[in-house]
């Protein structure tokens, strides 16, 4: 059960988007969801579409990953399309049964948004897919360095959020046991009233909070024994490259930018 | 030579994964739409700010939404949904925080909570009336919500959600509270 639920799920390859810096994957993908919403008619969204076939054929990673993260968010989906098909009385009408009204132009919007949405939850995915979650935060905290003149502690957020991403497999583990070892004891947290199920959430608290705690006092003395003293002048393990690859999805990027502004109505 | 910035900063970052992971066990609430959801992940950012201080209570609001934008992708693309929790977590958390320093027994803490839900219901369906359902709207592109439709969704589904996750978190802290009183007095006299 608890496997299901990590939809950001990093699977290792050598595909050409697993090469990639993730500084410059963050950026596509920061900047793509901007571009995203300058589709506006059957082409440009079809570019769109096209362009995120490739990128997933380029990542190599197999659709079933992709459908599979699909599935929390399917309801919702199902229900914008829904709310558009049926909110949306512009057109003409195309399909009539009893107080059912379907029309041209909200078909035509409930499919744009679901390939909006669709798009949008294949590249979000295809990044945590392809990079490591450690990554991911090395990289933004490279970008995020300039704000450092604003004196945003850049080093100690990227530091929490690792360690952060570190434990939450660890946590999780730990939720799972603390949840088998109640029930041995006879607790019950899916049946019952929601004041019998508020009682056995407790038990379930209290040990990750006092575990929680324990950890950060152990892994504060063990960074201080090996001379933590903060980022300045810290030396990096993991190195970030920037090749030619990283320049060329940035400036495919500006031109699927400039086709789509071209193409829009 | 015990240096509590580096142990604070830690201690956030496991706050973050616990309240993370409560929140992956989120679920809705009969009868109100379905991007109103409860979770419990909000018991770690009030420890955090109680054991800690504010600052180390709004840093573990932050970090579980943006982890949970990480793992989870956001359906508008643009994180919406993550901002207003953001933002309800900081009206709830705030007012208990401060009415507890100053009164630190049950009684403080029921009213502090009182107090928290009432910001956290008032301050959401202001916040969403202003600016979190006309973003949705505009990202998801449905016809904006206007006049008596946003005024039904706010009363009806906005107001009623915030209060009763409100009474149920409060539930939850004050049996947690009672527990752990000794526990979580030892570790603010440590941390401060």
């Amino acid at each position: 059960m608890m496997e299901k639920m990590i939809f950001g799920r990093y699977i290792p390859g050598d595909s050409f988007v697993h090469k990639l810096d993730p500084r410059s994957k963050l950026v596509f993908v920061f900047l793509f969801i901007a571009i995203v919403f300058l589709a506006n008619n059957a082409v440009t969204y079809a570019v769109i579409l096209a362009f995120t076939l490739v990128t997933i054929l380029l990542s190599r990673i197999r659709l079933y990953f992709l459908i599979n993260g699909l599935k929390p968010i399917l309801f919702l989906l199902i229900f914008t399309f829904l709310l558009h098909i049926f909110f949306t009385k512009e057109g003409d009408l195309l399909w009539k049964w009893q107080f059912i009204e379907v029309y041209e132009e909200g078909l035509r919007q409930g499919i744009f948004i679901s390939i909006r949405f669709l798009v949008l939850v294949f590249v979000t995915s295809i990044l945590t897919l392809t990079t490591s979650p450690i990554s991911i935060t090395d990289g933004m905290e490279v970008l995020l360095n300039p704000f450092k003149r604003f004196k945003l502690p850049v080093h100690e957020l990227a530091l929490m959020m690792s360690i952060s991403l570190r434990f939450i497999p660890t946590l999780m583990d730990e939720t799972d046991k603390i949840l088998k070892a109640q029930m041995a004891r006879g607790s019950d947290i899916s049946t019952g009233s929601i004041k019998e199920r508020i009682k056995a959430v407790v038990p379930l608290l209290i040990p990750l909070f006092v575990s929680a705690f324990k950890r950060a006092e152990d892994l504060a003395v063990a960074m201080e024994v090996r001379g933590y003293r903060g980022g300045e002048g810290r030396t990096r393990y993991r190195q970030l490259k920037w090749d030619w690859r990283d320049s060329l999805v940035i400036v495919t990027l500006g031109i699927l930018a400039l086709l789509l502004w071209w193409l829009r109505s | 030579m015990k240096n509590n910035k580096l142990r604070v900063m830690i201690a956030v970052a496991m706050l973050s994964s616990i309240s993370f992971v409560l929140m992956l066990f989120n679920f809705p609430l009969p009868a109100l739409p379905p991007f109103l959801k409860v979770d419990f992940s909000d018991v770690p950012a009030l420890i955090a700010a109680i054991t800690m201080g504010p600052v180390a209570g709004i840093l573990v609001a932050l970090f579980k939404n943006v982890l949970y934008w990480f793992f989870s992708g956001s359906p508008t693309g643009v994180p919406v949904g993550e901002m207003a929790n953001f933002a309800t977590s900081i009206l709830f958390m705030l007012p208990v925080y401060a009415i507890y320093r100053k009164v630190s027994n049950t009684k403080g803490l029921a009213i502090g909570l009182l107090v928290g839900i009432l910001a956290m219901a008032i301050g959401m369906s202001v916040l969403n009336y202003a600016v979190f359902l006309p973003m949705y709207t505009y990202f998801l592109n449905m016809p904006a919500l206007t006049g008596s439709a946003l005024r039904d969704t706010i009363v009806l589904g906005i107001l009623p959600f915030n209060l009763i996750k409100g009474l149920l978190l409060s539930a939850i802290i004050i049996v947690l509270f009672k527990t752990m009183k000794s526990w979580l007095d030892k570790q603010r006299a440590q941390f401060s």
